[in-house]
């Protein structure tokens, strides 16, 4: 209770200032008086640049921008070169003038402060005239920004090798090099009280299910934040269970990954700012998918997904069976196997709990270290590791051996999860499921087990059942989940929420010799 | 209506299996021993027809009333003091009935794999696991029953193909070595367990396909008894007459598989699978229980109920016997002489089914209701 | 969140709060490789248990010490006594620092004396504790048992992997805990069980340095020891038991002077009973087939006449073999180890009720006759020079 009266209490405080600082809407006449009030709001903002010139040498003007966010060189070339050109005729309109010379493809007069700052802010220097309630808003805006490059998170060895970048219009513009069709839309929408970041949702009309964009858009509208950085931002503010480790949508960086998920009746969410776009609804399956999946030969892309499965169990579990095999179960060992580990437990002093905790730490403790550090000293970090992990700890007899290939493979197996943010909580999971089995057993790790999958069963992403197709079976959506079936048989869209559009393709899709020209 | 979730017939089906298997694949064989012998494979068909039976009589009823369970229905057809009597029964036995089955789970766990840990902790954590389910609702429990089952089967059949080098036929010589008698008093024993699919009146009015609630219903029994057939046959083929020296054959069963001397004792790991099946067998009553009770009472939630429920469970469970000669008694008193889940799984339903259709048909009144 | 705090709480004040009561670490265990058991004069039970020692082993591994014959020693030996298993066990743990993990007790070694007194009362220990497995094999010691324990293989790690080897490689007689309740359970509670002798130590060597081997058999009448069938007699009784495998067969035709030997590949046997009144009778019916493996005589195998006739002398070789074995069995010990008791129950149920009551008069009059089918699938290269 106390604490929702406190955040009220916030608010309130919010709405003031924002009320103080209210900005006249139109603009005026007067350009001295327009300046001025521009003047105070960009007060102390050395990076905002007020140019004064006249046009045709008679009619006071301004030119505004803000330094590095506008192209300057074509300023100087098409807009201050022909507009500060001495004209003949002393009765020209500015107007008419600017409409004549200049030579900027994208003007947009703006009669509001508002927009002036909004045009200011993403880079379009502004011109104010005397005389004049409009102003122009010329779009020159260009500022530094990253090239289109390979996504470094996921990297593929077959398939496009272009990725996401900060900038919004490059990302949908990625999009729409992609879906050529009108179909594909983008709503935009800007959050964040002092960010005012752009936010597109992107979707296929037709595809997406219509309550499932209205719902997005709700969840987003009803964000109130002061800043959006990235697109995590958004995701814990929109998702259906915040207290869930599990990622109840799916992040990517590459655009074919996204077109994918487009044309499933996805939504994608793109954040201005963040190489990482957002694709919503997403299934627990939905992330062991690979983009890379579909470019390669469909028995490989089966095997290769049974093996993530396979991996993200042992990942989850290994650990805990050893433990649970080690200090309960020595009966299910091999004879031989038994006496080897035994034999190398002898000198080690803790317990076979205690021992797996304490490498398991170490071993999140070196991935941690290792994502963080500056590239030079990453050596040093593989060295000390293979130095915590490996036949020196052996050798002093804190470890057994087993428990070091059991820490390695537990390690190889949570790298074969593609998605990172799915990666975490079986990462951290594995945890409480390690006490258990050091408590109970089998038994224990059993228990977890249920227990993890009875809270996946509750689990919804944007309305959608978060383990189907498996639970609630579906039996159609099954070919792209247990197995990627060949490209000719997935020939229906998986069924998210309400009415769909169900065939994705010609039924008759499978190659062969009969058909075709000859 | 008291349940928002729908689920399919098949989840139903799924549900129905492991309510009945679960501990059914353990100790059926063992139980069924005792009286017929290397004939016990024969039992599961002689006693199956009692499950057709509580399924088809449940689905009667749902015809006549397809929104309500019994608990509501039970006041429509008796009147509302007597059908809140019946209801009364019939919770009193589901609540006895569920203890006892948390009770069978703790003791298994225990004395066969955590001796020294004590039962109330294994009990407890059930209790509050199953809570988390039956609190998620029944799509919940669908959706575990769909991925529990697949598991479940898969184990049973490499655990059959495991033990297959080690079978001899001969070992089920002579069928019918003492006539039919031995294995009828052996379904005898089974009907206990085949009446359990009596419940299955509490899930048919939530399902999305309704007119198939009678096939998979059936279809359930069907595999429960096929996979008990299985059961019986390998085992009696496994162990011949030494099946009586074991509590739990099948669990004998996969200790004594040994394949290239990597697999063997594989009994700790077909326990963790049995516990997953048991588990969805304890969600099934828990949740008919509270759901039974919320409509008792009248609730618009049975959410609130879930732990106050496990709570009373729980504490039964733990306290409900004190040896295994006093669960003997129960057992030999309550399944084989009042024979519990006959009664709500066979007996209420008819007695209600008889007199829904004298009143429907032959009074011709019309007591379909408005909602 | 309050109620997720909460449920969290409980949870993990189950699992931490409880400590680990089933929890045994390795270190504090004593794994038990092999059981052997005696009586002593005092009529004490004197149990033999092999242990593993760990560290023992793994110093070989490391370097050249191990080519030198039991310079490593993995195994320790430890005796508990008592009057029966169970304080037998229980004096073993008080002398033992460490928990006993029965579960890996694959090897169980009874000594002559010890089954002449009967075993089955024992053995009810190993079948009703959940750890010991039912795979164990049972073995009978011609001497004391602990000694045979006390042997030091040169090839394996320990006497028990020794004779599991010994028992798994089917040369012989093997049977199992299992195989034992199962002999005990059925309706004549007569058990064969493999005999170890151990090999007279050669010169120069330790008398711990000999090897154990399987040669004969022992025949147990309701757990009791009643005596001892070689290694002939026990081919036979696998022939009747259709557990016969590979073995090397080796004819003397008449007519040749040498010997051709032959490797047994697949030998299936079929009993067929026959109740006729009060006569009894038993059709056995084999399939054998074999492959050449020597030819020393001058016959040429590749003819077919030939070929026909070495099939007879197969035939002939196997029902001496089968008679000589009924001899012992049907005859002399008069104890129904070949199973026909349970063939009669499993074919005429109702009449096999009536001859129940007395089968062990009816057996030694059950007719035998033979059916057999030898095959000589391959002749092998010809010896023809």
């Amino acid at each position: 209770m106390f604490f929702r009266k406190k955040i009220k209490f916030n608010k309130n405080i919010n709405k003031k200032q924002q009320d103080d600082k209210q900005i006249p809407k139109p603009l005026f006449s007067n350009l001295e008086k327009n300046l001025d009030i521009l003047r105070e709001l960009y007060k102390e903002c050395s990076d905002v640049v007020f140019r004064s010139f006249l046009i045709a040498g008679h009619t006071k003007a301004q030119l505004i921008y803000i330094k590095g966010l506008s192209n300057v060189e074509e300023m100087d070339n098409n807009v201050l070169t022909p507009l500060m050109k001495k004209s003949e005729k002393r009765t020209v309109n500015p107007k008419t003038l600017i409409e004549q010379t200049l030579s900027v493809a994208e003007v947009v007069k703006i009669s509001s402060f508002e927009a002036c700052i909004e045009q200011l802010s993403v880079g379009n220097p502004i011109l104010l005239l005397e005389g004049d309630e409009q102003g122009f808003a010329l779009g020159l805006a260009k500022w530094e920004r990253r090239a289109i490059e390979e996504p470094t998170g996921e990297l593929v060895v077959r398939g496009p090798r272009e990725g996401f970048t900060e900038a919004l219009e490059v990302n949908t513009s990625l999009l729409r090099r992609k879906i050529r069709s009108p179909q594909l839309k983008l709503k935009t929408l800007k959050l964040g009280r002092y960010t005012q970041t752009a936010i597109a949702l992107a979707y296929i009309e037709d595809l997406a299910d219509e309550t499932l964009i209205e719902e997005i858009n709700q969840r987003l509208k009803r964000i109130d934040i002061d800043g959006i950085l990235e697109s995590g931002y958004i995701e814990e503010l929109i998702q259906d269970n915040p207290y869930t480790p599990f990622p109840q949508v799916l992040i990517s960086e590459r655009p074919d990954t996204a077109v994918s998920s487009l044309l499933e009746g996805r939504v994608v969410i793109i954040v201005d700012g963040t190489p990482f776009v957002m694709i919503a609804p997403t299934t627990f399956f939905s992330l062991f998918q690979s983009g890379e999946d579909y470019y390669h030969h469909f028995l490989i892309s089966t095997a290769t997904r049974w093996l993530r499965y396979l991996f993200c169990f042992i990942s989850l579990l290994l650990p805990s069976l050893y433990v649970a095999v080690i200090t309960y179960h020595q009966e299910m060992v091999p004879t031989t196997l038994l006496l080897t580990m035994v034999d190398s437990r002898e000198v080690v002093p803790f317990p076979a709990l205690v021992e797996a905790l304490l490498m398991e730490i170490t071993f999140e403790g070196l991935r941690e270290a290792g994502l963080r550090l500056p590239k030079q000293v990453g050596a040093a970090v593989s060295i000390v590791g293979a130095l915590v992990i490996g036949q020196a700890a052996v050798d002093a007899g804190l470890v057994s051996d087993h428990m070091v290939m059991v820490v390695a493979i537990t390690g190889i197996a949570s790298f074969t999860i593609p998605r990172y943010n799915l990666a975490i909580p079986i990462r951290l999971l594995r945890f409480p499921i390690m006490l258990l089995a050091g408590t109970f057993g089998l038994v224990g790790v059993m228990i977890g087990l249920l227990a993890i999958m009875t809270h996946l069963s509750t689990l919804r992403s944007f309305g959608v059942p978060y383990l189907s197709p498996v639970a609630p079976m579906k039996g159609r959506d099954m070919k792209d989940a247990l197995m990627r079936a060949p490209l000719w048989k997935l020939n229906t869209r998986p069924h998210l929420t309400g009415e769909y559009n169900k065939h994705r393709q010609g039924s008759n899709q499978k190659p062969h010799s009969d058909k075709g020209g000859e | 209506m008291i349940e928002k979730g729908k689920i399919s017939a098949l989840q139903m089906g799924l549900l129905m299996y492991h309510a009945i298997l679960a501990t059914g694949i353990l100790f059926i064989p063992a139980t069924v021993f005792n009286v017929a012998k290397q004939d016990i494979w024969i039992s599961p068909i002689l006693a199956s027809p009692l499950g057709f039976l509580s399924v088809y009589i449940a689905y009667k009823l749902n015809k006549y009333y397809p929104k309500d369970t019994i608990m509501q229905y039970s006041k429509h057809i008796l009147g509302t003091f007597w059908g809140k009597m019946l209801g009364l029964l019939l919770l009193l036995l589901l609540i006895t009935s569920l203890s006892v089955m948390f009770w069978q789970y703790g003791e298994y766990v225990v004395s066969e794999f955590l001796p020294h840990t004590p039962k109330s902790v294994i009990i407890g954590m059930m209790v509050i696991l199953c809570a988390f389910a039956v609190h998620g609702g029944l799509e919940v429990l669908g959706r575990l029953a769909g991925m529990v089952f697949p598991v479940f089967f898969l184990l049973f059949l490499v655990i059959i193909i495991l033990v297959l080098p080690d079978v001899e036929v001969k070992r089920m010589l002579p069928v019918m070595e003492n006539g039919l008698m031995p294995s009828l008093k052996g379904a005898w024993v089974l009907c206990t367990w085949f009446a359990q699919f009596g419940i299955i009146y509490f899930f048919l009015p939530f399902l999305t396909d309704r007119e198939k609630g009678l096939k998979f219903g059936m279809l359930s029994v069907l595999v429960v008894t096929l996979t008990l057939v299985v059961t019986n046959i390998i085992v009696i083929w496994l162990f011949g007459n030494v099946t009586e020296n074991f509590n739990a054959p099948f669990m004998s069963a996969s200790r004594y598989i040994s394949l290239a001397e990597f697999l063997s004792h594989l009994e700790s790991i077909v326990m963790a699978i049995w516990i997953a099946g048991t588990f969805i067998k304890l969600c099934v009553f828990y949740y008919v229980v509270v759901i039974g009770t919320a409509e008792w009472l009248n609730l618009s939630d049975y959410r609130s109920l879930v732990l106050p429920m496990g709570f009373l469970i729980g504490v039964f469970a733990m306290q409900v016997f004190l040896n295994s000669a006093e669960a003997a008694e129960h057992f030999r008193i309550v399944s084989h002489e009042i024979m519990d889940t006959l009664v709500y799984g066979l007996l209420i339903p008819i007695f209600l089914l008889i007199v829904a259709y004298i009143r429907k048909t032959i009074f011709k009144h019309k007591v379909r209701r408005t909602n | 969140m309050r109620r997720a705090i909460m449920i969290g709480v409980i949870f993990m004040a189950f699992v931490l709060l409880t400590g680990c009561w089933d929890r045994r670490e390795t270190n504090d265990l004593a794994i038990i490789t092999g059981v052997a058991l005696d009586k002593n004069k005092e009529g004490q039970i004197e149990l033999t248990a092999e242990i593993h020692s760990p560290g023992g082993s793994g110093n070989g591994s490391g370097g050249g010490e191990d080519n030198n014959q039991g310079g490593v020693q993995s195994t320790v030996l430890q005796i508990g006594k008592g009057s029966s298993i169970p304080e037998a066990i229980e004096n073993l743990n008080e002398k033992l620092p460490r928990e006993i993990l029965w579960s890996h007790a694959e090897a169980i070694v009874i000594s002559k004396a010890f089954a002449e007194n009967g075993i089955s009362d024992e053995l009810d220990f190993f079948v009703r504790h959940p750890e010991p497995r039912l795979r164990s094999y049972v073995f009978i010691s011609d001497g004391k048992a602990k000694e045979i324990m006390a042997l030091r293989p040169s090839l394996e790690r320990s006497v028990s992997e020794a004779l599991i080897k010994l028992a798994e490689s089917e040369v012989l007689m093997k049977a199992t805990l299992f195989d034992l309740m199962e002999m005990l359970k059925g309706e004549q509670g007569a058990i064969v069980l493999p005999m170890i002798d151990k090999l007279s130590p050669e010169e120069g060597q330790l008398p711990s340095e000999s090897i154990a081997y399987i040669h004969r058999s022992a025949v147990l009448k309701q757990g009791k020891m009643i005596g001892v069938i070689n290694d002939q007699i026990s081919r036979g009784v696998l022939w009747f038991r259709n557990e016969i495998n590979e073995s090397i067969v080796t004819v003397e035709p008449d007519e040749a002077d040498e010997i051709i030997s032959m490797n047994l590949i697949k030998g299936r046997t079929d009993l067929v009973p026959e109740i006729d009144g009060q006569s009894l009778k038993m059709t056995v019916k084999i399939v054998t087939i074999d492959d050449v493996i020597q030819n020393q005589t001058s016959w040429d195998l590749k003819r077919l006449d030939k070929l026909k006739a070495l099939e007879n002398e197969l035939v002939q070789k196997i029902e001496k073999c089968l008679t000589d074995t009924l001899d012992t069995v049907q005859k002399e010990m008069k104890i129904d180890i070949i199973g026909f008791g349970e063939e009669f129950r499993r074919h005429h149920p109702k009449k096999w009720k009536k001859i129940k009551g007395d089968w062990d008069e009816k057996f030694p009059t059950v007719q035998v006759d033979f059916d057999i089918d030898a095959r000589v699938l391959r002749a092998g290269k010809g010896s023809e020079t």
